[in-house]
């Protein structure tokens, strides 16, 4: 149980899971977007950790959900009416990468397979929990709120996108 | 997401003080290093015990509020982005002559803004704010300590600095009265007095 409740927190614990998960629930409640890309997201979660569990490596998945998360809250920030269909593939990738810098440090098979669980359940719970908020921004300074959100989640992975660049 | 009820944002309240208080006090987790928590506090202080920074940032939400809209609305949008540059100029290490003198310089001129009511162009107010943001920008990347959980000393120092702006902002709304329009253009004398005593230390 130890397992699975460390992969639970885990989506939770990285700040730039947070940031990612935080910037696409800004955008799909700003742009009233329906069930299509949530559920996007969690298949991409379940297809990427199932990569995991198959012993598939990936390199630089950090740096390209900072660059995601990026996008999506410069996408927030400028509050321009988008269709759905690009909300699809971006929600699939952010849960893509996401699920592949979750790789578990347990040496067991259980365990780390615990992890992966729990870390598909933390990521998906955490989107619909942040969605039960944005979904309801209808005020005007509501929507302003999430622009100024949308631009310091696009602040800090620009940021941190650079540092990872040069160090 | 349609089909849900509009108003009751305590719940949207509790689900970004979640995601704040992840940020602010997780440690490392699983394939991830870094003291996250260190991180933040680093981050988050930088802007507060930086007097400089505090009361120019300070000026950027009384200059909004006293504009009015959209001023009030892009400032705050649009200076953490333009930061972000100026941020990403200073971990790569470009030279930035004269950074500490435009920080100070920043303080005494939106200061003197606040205090003489200007109320240039729209496009003019965003110029003379995206310009100073550089220099406070890069002074952050630059000072970015390497041992840091870089992500939540960013978030740490966008947070303190959109935080100042929205006290700013807050204060700024006094304007609406005219015994507060008072208080805020004294206010923004006070800023652009600090701004060149700042100055005259560097100079």
């Amino acid at each position: 149980m130890t397992a699975l409740f460390a992969g639970l927190l885990h989506p939770l614990v990285v700040p730039a899971h947070v940031l990612a998960i935080a910037a696409l629930a800004l955008l799909i409640g700003q742009q009233g977007w329906r069930l299509s890309v949530p559920i996007a997201f969690s298949v991409a979660v379940l297809i990427g950790l199932g990569a995991i569990a198959m012993a598939y490596v990936p390199k630089f998945t950090e740096e390209t959900l900072l660059a995601l998360a990026a996008i999506t809250g410069l996408l927030v920030a400028l509050a321009r009416p988008l269709p759905q269909g690009p909300g699809v593939p971006v929600a699939a990738a952010i849960g893509l990468s996401l699920a592949l810098d979750s790789p578990p440090e347990a040496l067991a098979l259980m365990q780390a397979n615990l992890t992966l669980l729990g870390t598909a359940l933390g990521a998906v719970l955490l989107l619909l929990a942040l969605l039960q908020g944005t979904a309801r921004l209808r005020h005007h300074w509501q929507r302003i709120g999430a622009r100024i959100l949308g631009s310091w989640i696009a602040a800090i992975a620009i940021l941190v996108l650079a540092l990872r660049l040069v160090r | 997401m349609p089909g849900l009820k509009p108003g009751m944002t305590n719940i949207m309240v509790r689900a970004i003080s979640v995601a704040l208080f992840a940020v602010a006090a997780a440690s490392s987790a699983l394939a991830h290093t870094g003291s996250v928590s260190g991180g933040f506090a680093g981050g988050l202080s930088h802007p507060l015990f930086g007097f400089d920074h505090a009361v120019a940032m300070l000026a950027v939400g009384l200059w909004g509020a006293f504009l009015g809209a959209p001023a009030i609305f892009i400032l705050p949008v649009v200076f953490p982005l333009v930061m972000a540059l100026g941020g990403v100029l200073g971990i790569l290490g470009m030279p930035f002559p004269g950074v500490e003198i435009g920080i100070a310089v920043s303080a005494a001129v939106l200061g003197m803004m606040v205090a003489l009511a200007a109320r240039p162009p729209l496009w003019v107010a965003a110029a003379i704010v995206g310009a100073f943001a550089i220099c406070h920008g890069h002074a952050h990347g630059a000072e970015l300590p390497p041992g840091a959980d870089a992500v939540a000393y960013s978030a740490g120092f966008v947070i303190a600095t959109g935080a100042l702006h929205l006290c700013g902002i807050a204060f700024g709304l006094l304007a609406r009265w005219p015994k507060g329009r008072i208080a805020v253009r004294t206010a923004g004398g006070g800023i652009a007095i600090a701004g060149l005593m700042f100055l005259g230390r560097l100079l």
